[in-house]
């Protein structure tokens, strides 16, 4: 009768450790660089990556290409292995890592590369490592935001950009004499207004506050272009006025601004694409590149646009600080090297494989990503991604340390508690008050232990 | 060789015995490895005299096939017993995301981990969030059950097919379960509107206070069945001659289920309690599907605490402490209940004849 989480994690450690025995400190001794072509013959490279639940078989027809041409290149077979959720990738990532065996090459989401960096499982790459991956200037600078605790330790090596954008609606906008998009939180709600016919069932915006991700990124970017970086140094600044204004903001648009559909308080990010997509909403708030195959295919197709979300702090006429360059987090999928791993230079060829200009361009027109490799990400021209890959320059990194899940949690967490309360209409002061402060106390917490590590 | 013989060589020869048994058992391989080659002919030898055992056995311990535990017990002892171990020297490492790649050389902090779980952690909230709501499900599941089966004990036209129906919240993948119950449940979804129909606003179930009930009857749908089943199985434990013999005596329908056929239900239904407390106490796939991480306060049972502690904030060894200290917490009230309907006694008559 234990219980089911800690069974499994008791069953993993337990595994791990028969497989420490089983392989008793074998040392890691790398194959001699010959600094030109690495040759793999007789070898393979395991690569775990995520499953793209959109395109599956597109997925698998990737997969095959680039082994057949990895192959090639080196002589070595490269098999893909996929995880099905982050909960999965997080199992695998903490087998191999207390076992010190398992796939040479892991994809993980940019959130998660502080926290895969803090357990010091993976490849900090030294000079040298980033020659054999085609250098560092290879990718677009941005992109670097989050591989690493500072420039000289990386880890993670960017392979595409997922920043988020809003979406809008050209007809609604248009109808409501809005010549172009907002440009600060404040101007967006005013626009947002002029749009919203409750009556019609038409609103402002469309966003769910139910999502697991989406709350944090708002207050996130609301207290950077406020000038809060959120973590300062080993302080959390949880309890500033800026985060406590960045929540009243977020849930005014429901509560005294009426701009959002009220049932949103039980949608996720997918449910506001779907009224987005049916003409219901002004603008989609915090969406990606992947939205374009359901818009495309929707009663909205061709009536749509892009547009990089406000940077200006709400209450304020222009960006703060480093404001303007938080446009969105720094979002999309880094590749990291398994420290254990016995074949790196293999697996650094692999990566200079994926990320290079014609296999970066054949990865975007495959799975609508975009490109990590600076030059590839130049060479788009199609109109629609234009403010992507603009926002893909102005992602900012959200802050690298181990602290951070429980920081985001912390977010989250605040807004959870709080849809009761915006389901009735206003969410109490001193209700926000103390969720904030108790946020600040855990996530500060987390910190103090990251810090002493 | 006779039987008896047998069981003298048995008490001779111990070990060697055993595996000569194991040998011819349908048993793990492994088990021979004990035996040396030489075991044959130890248990050839002639046991005339033969020690006399010091207690006599009663007839029901004659000849028990112990031995057949060992498969068992091994599977047991990796399974459950050495990760629960590891799982409470887990407890006592300072284990985290930064520790865990070195994870057996992870400070040792001793007694830190529970004194935080059990002052500077939601765990006795959770605790108590846990066992309270499992039982409110369990208390109001009973009755349902038994209703079911007694209501579909005796034949009817479709009897087979309300049956059938009883038993689709069983079947049915908890993550399914849990799935479309949150769909009904959007504030405007199908719940909400039907509900409206009436007047009635059906408020948020999945946020908010109300969440601690969304969850009790969600898990009532899911598990009534299960007590259905037992309560079924008792009442065809029932002899036909005990009806005969209560109609004879003229009892009405009241009398003679409360007096004739309740006693036969103790048994099952108090099996069917247990198991059905572990079970809800245990859930993680419901809570977890239907209100998402992190959890509404009010829903923050156990497993989504250890699971958030552990995958969320990657404290490894708080959250083996969490496990640890509900585990003890949970177990002293089992243990006494156990007791009380001495389940784990086979003298007393439960669901026996």
């Amino acid at each position: 009768m234990r219980f089911a989480p800690s069974a499994k994690l008791a069953a993993v450690a337990l595994t791990a450790a028969l497989a420490l025995t089983a392989c008793g400190g074998s040392s890691s001794n790398t194959s001699a660089s010959s600094g030109g072509a690495v040759d793999g013959a007789g070898k393979t490279l395991n690569v775990l990556t995520g499953v793209n639940n959109q395109y599956p078989e597109e997925q698998k027809k990737w997969q095959s290409d680039i082994a057949a041409k990895f192959k090639a290149k080196t002589g070595a077979e490269v098999k893909f292995e996929t995880f099905a959720s982050a909960n999965d990738e997080l199992t695998r990532i903490q087998t191999s890592v207390v076992s010190g065996q398992g796939p040479d090459v892991y994809t993980l989401g940019t959130t998660f590369t502080p926290t895969a960096y803090a357990t010091k499982a993976f490849v900090t790459l030294s000079d040298d490592d980033w020659k054999k991956v085609g250098g560092k200037d290879r990718f677009n600078p941005a992109a670097l935001g989050i591989s690493g605790p500072d420039s000289e330790h990386q880890a993670g090596i960017p392979f595409v950009s997922r920043p988020f954008v809003m979406a809008y609606n050209k007809d609604l906008l248009a109808a409501a004499g809005i010549e172009k998009p907002a440009t600060t939180w404040d101007e967006l709600a005013e626009q947002a207004k002029k749009m919203t016919n409750a009556g019609a069932g038409t609103y402002g915006l469309a966003t769910g506050y139910k999502d697991n991700f989406d709350p944090w990124k708002f207050i996130w970017a609301m207290s950077v272009q406020a000038g809060n970086p959120l973590v300062d140094g080993d302080k959390l600044k949880m309890d500033d006025p800026t985060v406590k204004k960045a929540y009243e903001t977020y849930f005014g648009w429901l509560t005294k601004d009426k701009v959002v559909d009220p049932a949103a308080i039980g949608w996720s990010n997918s449910n506001a694409v779907a009224a987005f997509a049916s003409g219901k909403a002004g603008y989609l708030m915090m969406t990606t590149s992947s939205s374009i195959p359901t818009l495309d295919k929707s009663a909205i197709a061709g009536k749509y646009a892009y547009s990089l979300m406000p940077t200006t702090a709400p209450g304020e006429s222009s960006p703060k600080g480093d404001g303007d360059k938080a446009a969105s987090i720094l979002s999309g999928d880094n590749v990291v090297v398994a420290d254990y791993s016995q074949q790196k230079d293999l697996a650094f060829a692999y990566v200079e494989l994926i990320t290079s200009k014609d296999e970066q361009l054949n990865y975007q027109k495959i799975f609508g990503e975009l490109p990590a490799n600076a030059e590839a990400l130049a060479s788009l021209t199609d109109p629609k991604l234009q403010p992507i890959a603009d926002a893909a320059g102005k992602s900012k990194a959200t802050p690298f340390t181990g602290a951070w899940g429980d920081i985001q949690l912390g977010l989250l967490n605040v807004t959870v508690q709080s849809i009761p309360d915006l389901a009735k209409g206003t969410v109490d002061e001193s209700a926000l008050e103390s969720r904030l402060k108790d946020a600040q106390s855990k996530g500060q917490a987390s910190l103090d232990r990251a810090a002493k590590s | 060789m006779s039987t008896d013989s047998f069981r003298e060589m048995k008490s001779v020869s111990g070990p060697a015995a055993h595996g000569q048994l194991a040998r011819s058992g349908p048993t793990e391989p492994a088990l021979d490895a004990g035996a040396s080659p030489t075991a044959g002919t130890g248990t050839l030898q002639p046991t005339g005299g033969g020690r006399k055992p010091v207690r006599r056995k009663g007839l029901s311990e004659r000849n028990r096939p112990l031995w057949m535990l060992i498969p068992g017990g091994i599977l047991m002892f990796i399974i459950i017993v050495v990760p629960l171990f590891l799982g409470i020297y887990m407890s006592a490492l300072n284990l985290d995301q930064y520790s865990l790649r070195k994870w057996v050389s992870a400070p040792f902090i001793g007694v830190e981990n529970f004194v935080e779980a059990l002052t500077d952690s939601p765990l006795l909230h959770s605790v108590w969030l846990s066992v309270s709501y499992s039982l409110i499900a369990m208390v109001i599941t009973l009755p349902l059950g038994i209703a079911a089966a007694v209501a579909t004990q005796n034949a009817f036209k479709g009897r087979a097919l309300v049956r059938s129906i009883f038993l689709i919240p069983y079947v049915l993948p908890s993550f399914v379960v849990a799935t479309v119950w949150r769909t009904m449940f959007q504030p405007d979804g199908v719940v909400n509107s039907a509900l409206g129909v009436f007047g009635v606003d059906g408020g948020l179930w999945l946020n908010g206070p109300q969440t601690y009930w969304t969850l009790i009857l969600v898990q009532i749908w899911a598990s009534w069945p299960f007590i259905y089943l037992l309560a079924l199985s008792g009442l065809q434990s029932v002899d036909h001659e005990v009806h005969e013999a209560s109609a004879l005596d003229g009892a009405l329908w009241w009398n003679k289920l409360r007096y004739v056929i309740f006693p036969y239900l103790k048994g099952p239904l108090s099996l069917a309690f247990l198991i059905g407390m572990l079970h809800h106490i245990n859930n993680f796939t419901l809570p977890f599907v239907l209100f998402g991480v992190p959890a509404p306060s009010d829903v923050e049972v156990l497993p989504i605490l250890t699971y958030v502690t552990s995958f969320q904030s990657f404290r490894f060894g708080l959250s083996a402490a969490m496990a640890f200290v509900s585990l003890v917490l949970i177990a002293i009230p089992l243990f006494i209940y156990l007791r009380a309907v001495k389940l784990d006694d086979a003298e007393t008559p439960g669901g026996k004849k």
